[in-house]
């Protein structure tokens, strides 16, 4: 992917840059409003990581901009405000996702990752595949090699947001904020617990595992 | 009193109230005054007035009979030697009868006038005396002049005195009520001056300082309780923001330590698995740090109250999913899970929020109770129409001297001690709580000791 990182502060902007370059991207950076946006437009980017706060025109009016422009590369906001209206504030400007600083190198990862899928992956489909297992959206079922699953309405949720994403890792906080629409980090292993039990159904009768623990990150579907 | 300090004294509203004082004083003395004096020296003027009045008709009377008829009565009065004199001139100007020699004004064409003049008398050793005097001069029909003034001496004496009494009382009573003034006001500024050094002594650090309290339980007094009770309230809240502060830095203390161990170790080791292994643990650490790091600042922006949207929503509707969330995590560690719902209960709530702290509770209730225990959710209305969520365990529970301590900051109690968990939970529960004007109740599930268990009943108003 090619990603453009707008941040003024060099460390935090050099800190993005290396971790998305391990993750095997292309990462250019811009270190104020101007010529992120000037940037951003006329350079062909996958996704775009902007701060909220910049010199010049600041994160939210920056992604108004490119977007009245008719920008459509997705824009994830890293911010020090963190609260729901900031979230909000966040979207409406035209933000696909939200991280709130201090994060954790691997939750950048899989957003921006999540956030280059959402980009290719706009129409809209009915059915969703990876390798033997098949999820139809119309009739809400689940087949894995032709076998039917049964799940309780979150497992489908929870399969369904693992297999929109399917080869990325996708972390505990996206699943509790994209399943279950919370903002907040609870202290023990209920996510844990959710995809263990929907492992079982999906993977346990199968030879081959389908939903892989991530460590450190959390979890990745792939066939 | 220091000179240079007056102007000072003139700002203060008391003294201001002083000089109002005293000038209400002086206007109702005035009127009180006019009053005694209409009564006594107007008295006898008037009375005066009324006896020239009569003594003018009478005369006009005679005058009525012929000029030969009023210069025999004028004649007659003034050898009478009464209160009043007399001049009648005839039409030529010549004086006919009385007993005064000249007019003291022109007299009028018609009509009557009215005069006051003074004149000479000589007393008893010949020595000339001035005199006051007030009388009536009148043009009569066949062109004569009469005159009937009398002396007002006397009357003019008491009148002067009078005024002078009242001019003197007026002078003496607003230097009096100046002088109350100012002295209420001196204390009254000494008392606001008192308050201003304490604020100052605070300002400049000592926040043990307290403003003096006299007991006479006036506004002064009041108002230093107040400020004293505010002062208390801010010595507690910086001792525990310092501690807090401490505890940071203590509770970073160990993961960083750990953290440094961990990067040390990979460091030396050779083998890349070696290496891998200690950095996937340096990163677990590194998150936990972040965690403490997060639910510290989420902390402090809801009591500094600067967050949440708050909007009317259904507290059951959030108790629906985290009940859905967390029976499963209650399962896995072999826990009976009851959810208890309680219908429709709106509250004026950040869903965030709540959902925050609702799943502090039952993360707590996860963590403490033993394997075989169970964790109960339950929402219903209060008789007083608020909303209770309430989570009840069978672990341990906290003791009731405990508990006060338990949702301060960083604490975590002995029991706790070997669990992770940041000892931010709580406090967050309580900020939570106290954001929505709500209450956070901790109490015994009513279990037999040493699982007495933990009821923690989280009290919104309703909406």
């Amino acid at each position: 992917m090619k990603v453009i990182v707008i941040e003024d502060d060099a460390d935090a902007a050099a800190f993005v840059k290396r971790v998305l370059g391990e993750a095997g991207h292309s990462v250019d950076v811009c270190g104020d409003g101007e010529s992120g946006l000037s940037q951003a437009r006329s350079g062909d980017y996958d996704a775009m990581v902007v701060d909220r706060m910049l010199p010049g025109i600041d994160g939210l009016e920056l992604l108004k901009r490119y977007r009245d422009a008719g920008g459509r590369a997705p824009a994830l906001f890293l911010s020090a405000l963190g609260e729901v209206d900031h979230r909000v504030e966040g979207l409406q400007a035209g933000g696909d996702d939200y991280l709130v600083k201090p994060y954790a190198p691997s939750e950048l990862v899989a957003r921006v990752e999540a956030l280059g899928r959402r980009a290719t992956g706009d129409i809209p489909t009915t059915r969703l595949t990876v390798g033997g297992l098949e999820m139809d959206l119309l009739a809400r079922t689940v087949h894995r090699d032709g076998q039917k699953i049964d799940l309780q309405p979150r497992e489908f949720r929870l399969l369904e947001f693992l297999m929109r994403h399917a080869g990325q890792v996708v972390t505990r906080t996206m699943l509790l904020e994209k399943v279950w629409d919370y903002h907040f980090d609870p202290q023990t292993n209920v996510i844990d617990v959710h995809v263990s039990r929907l492992r079982g159904k999906i993977d346990k009768d199968f030879e081959k595992p389908l939903l892989h623990t991530v460590r450190g990150a959390g979890y990745r579907l792939e066939a | 009193m220091k000179i240079g300090r007056l102007p000072a004294l003139v700002r203060t509203t008391t003294f201001r109230l002083a000089l109002l004082h005293a000038s209400i004083f002086i206007l109702f003395s005035a009127s009180l005054l006019a009053y005694l004096y209409y009564e006594t020296a107007g008295h006898l003027s008037r009375q005066a007035e009324a006896e020239l009045n009569a003594e003018f008709q009478e005369l006009s009377a005679a005058n009525r009979g012929g000029f030969d008829r009023l210069n025999q009565a004028v004649t007659e009065r003034s050898g009478a030697r009464g209160k009043f004199f007399y001049l009648l001139q005839d039409s030529t100007g010549q004086k006919s009868a009385g007993d005064f020699d000249f007019l003291p004004a022109p007299a009028p064409e018609t009509q009557v006038v009215d005069v006051n003049f003074d004149y000479e008398v000589r007393d008893t050793n010949g020595r000339p005396v001035r005199r006051s005097a007030q009388g009536r001069i009148s043009r009569l029909a066949g062109g004569g002049v009469l005159m009937v003034a009398y002396d007002v001496g006397q009357l003019g004496e008491m009148n002067r005195r009078i005024t002078e009494v009242v001019w003197r009382s007026a002078v003496v009573g607003f230097v009096l009520s100046l002088i109350g003034g100012v002295v209420i006001s001196r204390s009254a500024a000494q008392r606001a001056e008192q308050l201003a050094r304490t604020a100052e002594e605070v300002m400049a650090g000592d926040l043990t300082r307290r403003a003096p309290v006299d007991g006479s339980g006036d506004e002064f007094d009041r108002l230093s309780e107040q400020l004293n009770a505010m002062l208390s309230k801010l010595e507690r809240l910086v001792i525990s923001s310092r501690s807090a502060g401490d505890s940071i830095a203590h509770d970073l203390r160990s993961p960083l330590t750990r953290l440094r161990n961990r990067l040390e170790g990979g460091l030396r080791e050779d083998k890349v698995d070696g290496q891998r292994a200690a950095l996937t643990k340096s990163i677990e650490e590194v998150d936990g740090v972040l965690d403490t790091f997060n639910a510290v600042l989420r902390l402090s922006r809801v009591q500094a109250g600067a967050t949440g949207s708050f909007r009317r929503i259904n507290v059951t509707g959030i108790t629906d999913e985290l009940a859905e969330l967390y029976q499963p995590a209650c399962e896995e560690k072999n826990l009976t899970f009851s959810y208890l719902p309680g219908g429709e209960l709106f509250v004026q709530a950040d869903r965030d929020l709540i959902a925050q702290a609702l799943s502090n509770l039952l993360d707590n209730a996860v963590k403490y109770t033993p394997e075989g225990g169970s964790v109960t959710l339950s929402v219903r209305r209060l008789p007083g129409g608020e909303a209770e969520v309430a989570v009840s365990d069978s672990g341990p529970g906290i003791p009731p001297e405990d508990r006060d301590r338990a949702v301060e900051r960083f604490v975590r109690l002995e029991q706790s001690r070997s669990l992770p968990g940041s000892g931010l939970g709580l406090s967050l529960v309580l900020a939570v709580a106290e954001a929505h004007r709500g209450r956070l109740m901790l109490d015994s599930a009513g279990g037999a000791p040493p699982n007495a268990g933990l009821a923690a009943r989280l009290i919104l108003p309703s909406a």
